[in-house]
């Protein structure tokens, strides 16, 4: 589907969905749940090698030389590569490659890629490891996001430019300094929000097989545990110095992203140069503590916010400026910067509205894209200044953002197309359902609620390499034995594409969900999707789904009507059984159906395809964070503050989400419950960062601490369907904005609880009892 | 994977197999229990011994039983049975409570009280891999010359981390060890040294058969408490077991307190006892003992920065939790951990 | 390298392996039973967790050549021992799992039914607190575990109403 034609929220037979809006099965689930389902590491080769990487062990150093001559000479070695093997730069965004697979001449934070080896096992190849010799001059390292952005010598990308600066975005709608003036109210402050990472369980995993075919190249295979396998297939070709058809990427079974696994990572290339050398397939398996460096999470920001209010409650400006910690490489930096302020302009209208953000290196290790990304922190320090706000006008702060809703169908500040928006459902749910009403204010000591909403896309219009092409590509083969086959390039992360692509096909044409089977995520036998990231799954693989599904209902539909010799619009299809309207006693099988439609048209098969419409501001940049509709959340956080040990509990979450349609409302609910965890995770107890060494302070799943069943509040989903014009069916996603406002929720529901405003994040006891102290010390001054 | 270094198992089946083998070669042989501390440290290259000697098959070593009014417990025993056990949980509640907060539930399963009691000590600079530890230059505890937790210190201050200690030294636990030459009994106050390198002073090739809790003359009520960030998995910050003689009044007749995760070895809380002998339990006077003996605690206690988190807060934290496990136990109830 | 005579899903199997192998990886790497997962290797998560005379272990830190003489069942014995003991289909864990979406990526998962198969084998109608103490070494991602502890309290609802019925 192109954006000229919609295929409209309607279900496609008659008044009801029959497989849409219900509870279904997974079509993996029951391969996951007896542990037959592959993931990249199950996979094992015949003469499979295993291959290990030296890592840097200082944060910033010249390489002066690496001999490898030892590793080599180790029995049971068969390749040892460096930097020189693969020179060619290379980067997500196709603006900023400054990534090599290996260090070329300069490592840029401890853990950087060195060299890597394959071996017959990985006793050996870790044994060979210690046998590279490599010699290293120390450079002056950065630790501190604000020195990067004074000094820039020693420069951490040499030639850069702007010095130790990645990014910066300075963008202004309306007048800010003007409503400022204006405004009766004025809240200023700075906020931090700090690194944390996605840990998804499966670590990263890669194989590659190198084999001869007709072609001079070979041909290559790399199964790898990414989200992104066509970046992945791009980078290959790109580094390998190989045409992409002699290049087939495969995405077994996923074990969690989170946006972790985005970038195309070292160890795909090192594997895939690995198996060419050695002619053999070879295996590379990162330890939990290499995930910890290969990192690409959630940015630290230090933001400083001022915004203002008339009396009567409304908002009339807000100013951001932001500066955010990237690591050590650019990965998705760029975005990163324009999402920090052009995602924030809704669900609140913000009607003058101005950010400056400048994301700079450190010799960390690098950041990226994490749910929600970019936008969960500026949403953070926004959110708290709503309820700065209300507080100070003495309006609640539901009331407030009620107040302030910038409506559907309408245009943000910063030129965004809004489509449909249930955030005042999503407020009315959250409300109803946590008695905000009944319960605020009146809750015991050290107990307390708070709210807050947020927006997020659904896809992006901007492809991150431009082209005209279509964004999500389907194909559908129907066969004479009844059986649906879907091929998608979409990636199922675990977060259900590839059942979501089987409901929708399934509803279109009018066969059960079980007769439906998904092929997805290899780019030999599936078409262009551009992966799993920016929430667009669900939105542009499953308008290309119906898109494709539609095509072949309607020859289906038309060689049934000419054997029955009834009109088209008499006939419908569902549960694997045809109709005649008019006619109860009148039914056929769809095999029959298919087989009809196979007699007339030959071997059926169709192609769908999706591609936003025109969307974005007119100006540098604005297409970034254009989507092509926007889901809406609100969540209301029930915390309980223990005085004595500054311990804050999230005891319960109420989270109201505008997905457009929920296509399945388990699924929905499964990812607004992830989304909530996440969050409240990130709020109370992870962080990700480095010692006074340089040093990852804790690269272990004991050190990191992400919630356990103990740790995790009761969450309560409220799905708010608001049934968006050009979503599949309606449908916009789930995945990601239900993270957003949880965490400012939490810190507004700590205010709401003990008077104190938590700005600093993660909330630790230690910080809650020091806030306390102070609020204690202000208050005695106040009283003497 | 996390590649284990290459060793040797050897499957002995009686106390004095088990006592041979490991008087072949020190250094080079290690006890394995459960393997849950030892075989993380031996993924991380802490360790990297020959030989592993494992007990698993020493059906001796099993069992918690009552034995001339003591209440025996085999150093084999898994934790989650020391936790569950009704004997326990009647006559050493404190006990039963440490040894149901460790780690989560698949590791209390192989985890061994044995093992717990001669769990090697922890430190941030430490419990990382070979790789980290490389790239920080290593620390005196392994394979290097300085410590990171006091800067210019000489001395190893990693953190004694074991749950069951605290309770088992205040209800004053006896060991035996079997070596070569034979058993001896040893009060577990006296297993302890100060230095966190290692923490004993039994070598390593002695073997721990089992720990004794004996007869109490007076009743007693103990709890423990633990401050930890998760409610389940990880070691403790800050750990503390109470133990409060009473007699049939309730009246106070001995307390005392024992903390654990501070420093190289846990410590019994001096003087505890003299601010609640005494005092009736539920009193004014036992309530103003209580503050009195959670100051001492906060004066005596100074966590140093060797296990992860701000050790500032686990100071402030000390009067806290010592003060909440008191009143815990005098309730009967317990433990006393965040969730 | 010695030969283990290990019993696994109910079979007893010879397999030559390395002393300093763990468990997990002779099921993953020497017999093919890929389906418990690694997730830390060094005892932090329970993707790994297998049954070891019924209780749940884990396998990274559990040496094969330790692994002797026990009945281990792997996340593949679920089925297979669900049906010769008469049943049809999955176990009823893993059908409620399944029916409750709470296989999201599936990785923690094996570890996960598998505690909550041993909590269901101990116990005939635990509360959510137990639920949730029992599941309390299984780190999952994805689900905020609420789907989770739903399809536990969902296979102890049927078994609770099958037994009355
Ligand atoms: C993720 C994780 C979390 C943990 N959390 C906690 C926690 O919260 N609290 C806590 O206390 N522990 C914790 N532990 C550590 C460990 O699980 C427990 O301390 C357990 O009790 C150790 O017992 P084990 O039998 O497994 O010991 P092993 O690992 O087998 O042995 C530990 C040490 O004691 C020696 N040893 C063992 N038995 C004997 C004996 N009979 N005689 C002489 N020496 C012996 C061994 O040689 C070794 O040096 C955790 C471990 C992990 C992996
Ligand atoms: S206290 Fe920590 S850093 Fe210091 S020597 Fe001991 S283990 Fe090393
Ligand atoms: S893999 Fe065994 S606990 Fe993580
Ligand atoms: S389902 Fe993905 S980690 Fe649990």
């Amino acid at each position: 589907m192109s954006a000229r034609d919609n295929h409209g929220t309607a279900p496609p037979w008659g008044d009801e969905f029959q497989v849409i809006g219900k509870r279904h099965r997974k079509v993996d689930g029951l391969a996951k749940a007896t542990g037959q389902a592959v993931y990249t590491d199950d996979i094992a080769l015949p003469g499979m090698l295993h291959a290990k990487t030296l890592r840097s062990p200082h944060a910033h150093a010249r390489i002066l030389s690496i001999d490898t001559t030892r590793a080599e000479a180790l029995p049971g070695v068969h390749a040892v590569i460096t930097g020189a093997s693969m020179p060619i730069k290379y980067g997500v965004i196709p603006w900023t490659p400054d990534e090599n697979a290996l260090a070329t001449d300069r490592v840029r934070f401890i853990g950087d890629e060195v060299a890597a080896v394959a071996a017959v096992d990985e006793d050996t190849a870790n044994a060979a490891i210690e046998l590279i010799d490599v010699e290293y001059e120390p450079l002056y390292s950065y630790t501190d996001p604000n020195e990067s952005l004074e000094r820039h010598d020693p420069a951490i990308h040499e030639g850069n430019k702007h010095g130790n600066v990645s990014k910066h975005v300075e963008l202004e709608f309306g007048d800010v300094e003007g409503a400022l003036d204006g405004a009766d109210v004025v809240v200023e402050n700075d906020f931090f929000f700090h690194g944390s990472t996605h840990t998804a369980i499966e670590p990263h995993c890669a194989v590659a097989q190198w084999s001869q075919d007709t072609s001079a190249e070979g041909l290559l295979t790399v199964w790898s545990s990414t989200q992104i396998s066509h970046y992945v297939h791009r980078a290959l070709a790109r580094v390998l110095e190989l045409p992409e058809t002699r290049i087939r990427v495969i995405q077994p079974n996923l074990g969690g992203a989170f946006g972790g696994k985005s970038d195309p990572f070292s160890l795909e290339f090192c594997v895939a140069k690995l198996s060419m050398l050695t002619g053999r397939p070879v295996k590379m398996l990162w330890t939990r503590e290499e995930i910890f460096y290969a990192h690409r999470g959630r940015h630290p920001m230090h933001m400083h916010y001022r915004s203002g209010a008339t009396s009567d409650g409304k908002l009339v400006g807000s100013d951001a400026k932001i500066l955010i910690d990237g690591g050590s490489y650019s990965s998705f930096g760029l975005v990163t910067t324009y999402y920090s302020g052009q995602l924030l302009t809704g669900p609140v209208d913000i009607p003058n509205y101005r950010f400056n953000s400048t994301r700079v290196f450190t010799n960390k290790p690098p950041c990226g894209p994490k749910r929600g990304h970019g936008s969960v922190q500026p949403r953070f320090a926004f959110e708290i200044q709503l309820d700065e706000l209300a507080c100070a006008l003495d309006i609640d702060p539901i009331d407030f953002r009620r107040k302030n809703w910038q409506g559907e169908h309408t245009k943000t500040v910063n030129g965004q197309r809004i489509t449909s928006n249930g955030f005042m459902t999503c407020l009315d749910e959250a409300e109803r359902e946590s008695q905000w009403k009944e319960r605020r204010g009146k809750l015991a000591d050290g107990r307390g609620l708070g709210v807050a909403g947020s927006m997020y896309i659904s896809g992006t219009n901007y492809p991150i390499y431009p082209n005209d092409m279509p964004q999500a590509g389907i194909q559908i083969k129907v066969d004479r034995s009844g059986l649906v086959t879907i091929f998608t390039g979409g990636n199922d992360i675990g977060q259900g594409s590839n059942s979501v692509v089987a409901y929708l096909v399934a509803e279109e044409l009018g066969v059960e969900v079980a007769d439906v089977r998904v092929v997805a995520a290899d780019t030999d036998l599936c078409p262009v999707d551009l992966g799993a990231y920016s929430s667009r799954v669900t939105f542009m693989v499953g308008n290309a789904a119906i898109d494709a599904a539609r095509k072949l209902r309607k020859q289906v539909v038309e060689s049934v009507a000419k054997h029955w010799e009834i009109a088209e619009a008499g006939i419908r299809m569902g549960g694997g059984v045809v109709l005649d309207l008019a006619d109860a006693e009148r039914t056929m099988g769809v095999r029959e159906a298919f087989q009809l439609a196979e007699a007339d048209h030959d071997t059926l098969g169709s192609t769908g395809s999706y591609n936003t419409p025109e969307l974005g501001g007119d100006y540098r940049g604005g297409t970034i964070g254009a989507s092509p509709a926007y889901s809406f959340t609100a969540h209301v956080a029930e915390v309980t503050v223990d005085r004595e040990t500054g311990r804050i509990t999230c005891d319960e979450v109420w989270v109201a989400h505008d997905c457009g349609r929920a296509l399945n409302p388990m699924l929905v609910a499964g990812q607004m419950e992830g989304s909530v965890y996440m969050g409240v995770a990130e709020a109370l107890l992870e962080e990700h960062d480095v010692n006074r060494f340089g040093l990852h302070s804790g690269p272990s799943l004991l050190d990191y601490r992400i919630p356990t069943t103990l740790d995790t509040p009761k969450i309560n989903s409220l799905i708010v369907e608001s049934v968006d014009p050009e979503g599949p069916y309606g449908a916009k996603e789930a995945g990601e904005g239900p993270l957003h406002s949880v965490i400012p929720a939490i810190s507004n529901a700590v205010y709401d609880a003990v008077g104190i405003r938590l700005r600093h994040l993660p909330f630790t006891p230690a910080k809650v009892l020091r806030a306390l102290a102070e609020l204690e010390s202000d208050q005695t001054v106040e009283q003497s | 994977m996390l590649r284990l270094p290459k060793f040797e198992v050897e499957k002995p089946t009686t106390v004095d197999e088990t006592v041979a083998l490991l008087s072949e070669k020190t250094g080079d042989v290690m006890i394995i229990a459960g393997g849950t501390d030892l075989m993380p440290n031996m993924k991380h290259e802490l360790f990297t011994p020959k030989k592993l000697v494992s007990l698993a098959g020493v059906s001796a070593l099993f069992g918690i039983r009552e034995e001339a009014g003591a209440l025996v417990i085999g150093a084999m025993t898994p934790l989650d049975q020391v936790a569950n056990h009704p004997l326990v949980a009647e006559r050493a509640p404190a006990l039963a409570q440490a040894a149901g907060l460790v780690a989560g539930p698949q590791l209390r399963r192989m985890g061994t009280l044995g093992g717990n009691v001669m769990l090697d000590t922890r430190c941030q600079w430490y419990n990382q891999t070979y790789f980290w530890r490389k790239s920080l230059g290593f620390c005196l505890k392994k394979d290097g010359s300085a410590c990171h937790v006091i800067e210019g210190g000489s001395k190893c201050v990693a953190a004694a981390s074991n749950d069951t200690a605290p309770a088992l030294m205040s209800l004053d636990a006896k060991l035996t060890f079997a070596n070569a030459d034979g058993q001896r009994e040893l009060l577990l106050d006296d297993l302890w040294k100060s230095d966190g390198i290692f923490n004993k002073k039994v070598p390593p090739s002695d073997l721990l058969t089992e720990i004794r809790l004996p007869q109490r003359e007076v009743k007693h009520l103990g709890a423990y408490g633990k401050l930890r960030d998760r409610g389940s998995i990880d070691f403790p910050l800050f750990g503390v077991a109470v133990r409060i003689d009473i007699d049939a009044n309730d009246v106070v007749v001995d307390a005392e307190a024992v903390s654990v995760a501070l420093q190289a070895r846990p410590t019994r809380i001096r003087k505890f006892g003299e601010s609640l002998v005494g005092t009736t339990l539920g009193s004014p006077e036992f309530e103003k003992g209580v503050q009195a003996a959670a100051s001492l605690g906060h004066k005596q206690c100074r966590p140093m920065p060797n296990v992860p988190g701000d050790h500032e807060y686990r100071h402030a934290m000390v009067p806290v939790y010592l003060k909440r496990t008191i009143l815990a136990a005098a309730a009967g109830a317990g433990p006393v951990h965040a969730v | 390298m010695r030969v283990l005579e290990l019993k696994i899903n109910g079979d007893r199997v010879e397999v030559a392996a390395p002393d300093h192998w763990t468990l997990l990886e002779v099921l993953r790497y020497r017999l093919g039973l890929t389906g418990s997962k690694q997730g830390c290797d060094k005892g932090d998560c329970g993707a790994c967790t297998v049954l070891v005379d019924g209780k749940p272990e884990l396998s990274c830190l559990k040496l094969a050549a330790l692994s002797e003489g026990a009945e281990i069942t792997t996340i593949e014995g679920l089925l297979p021992l669900h049906l010769q003991a008469g049943g049809t289909g999955p176990d009823p864990v893993q059908d409620a799992f399944d029916r409750c979406g709470a296989l999201q990526c599936g990785f923690c998962q094996p570890g996960m039914m598998l505690s909550a198969r041993a909590l269901l084998n101990e116990c005939h109608s635990p509360s959510q607190a137990e639920i949730k103490k029992a599941l309390s070494g299984n780190l999952c991602r994805c689900t905020g575990y609420t789907q989770i502890i739903e399809a536990v309290e969902l296979a102890i609802a049927e078994r609770v109403g099958a037994k009355n019925s």
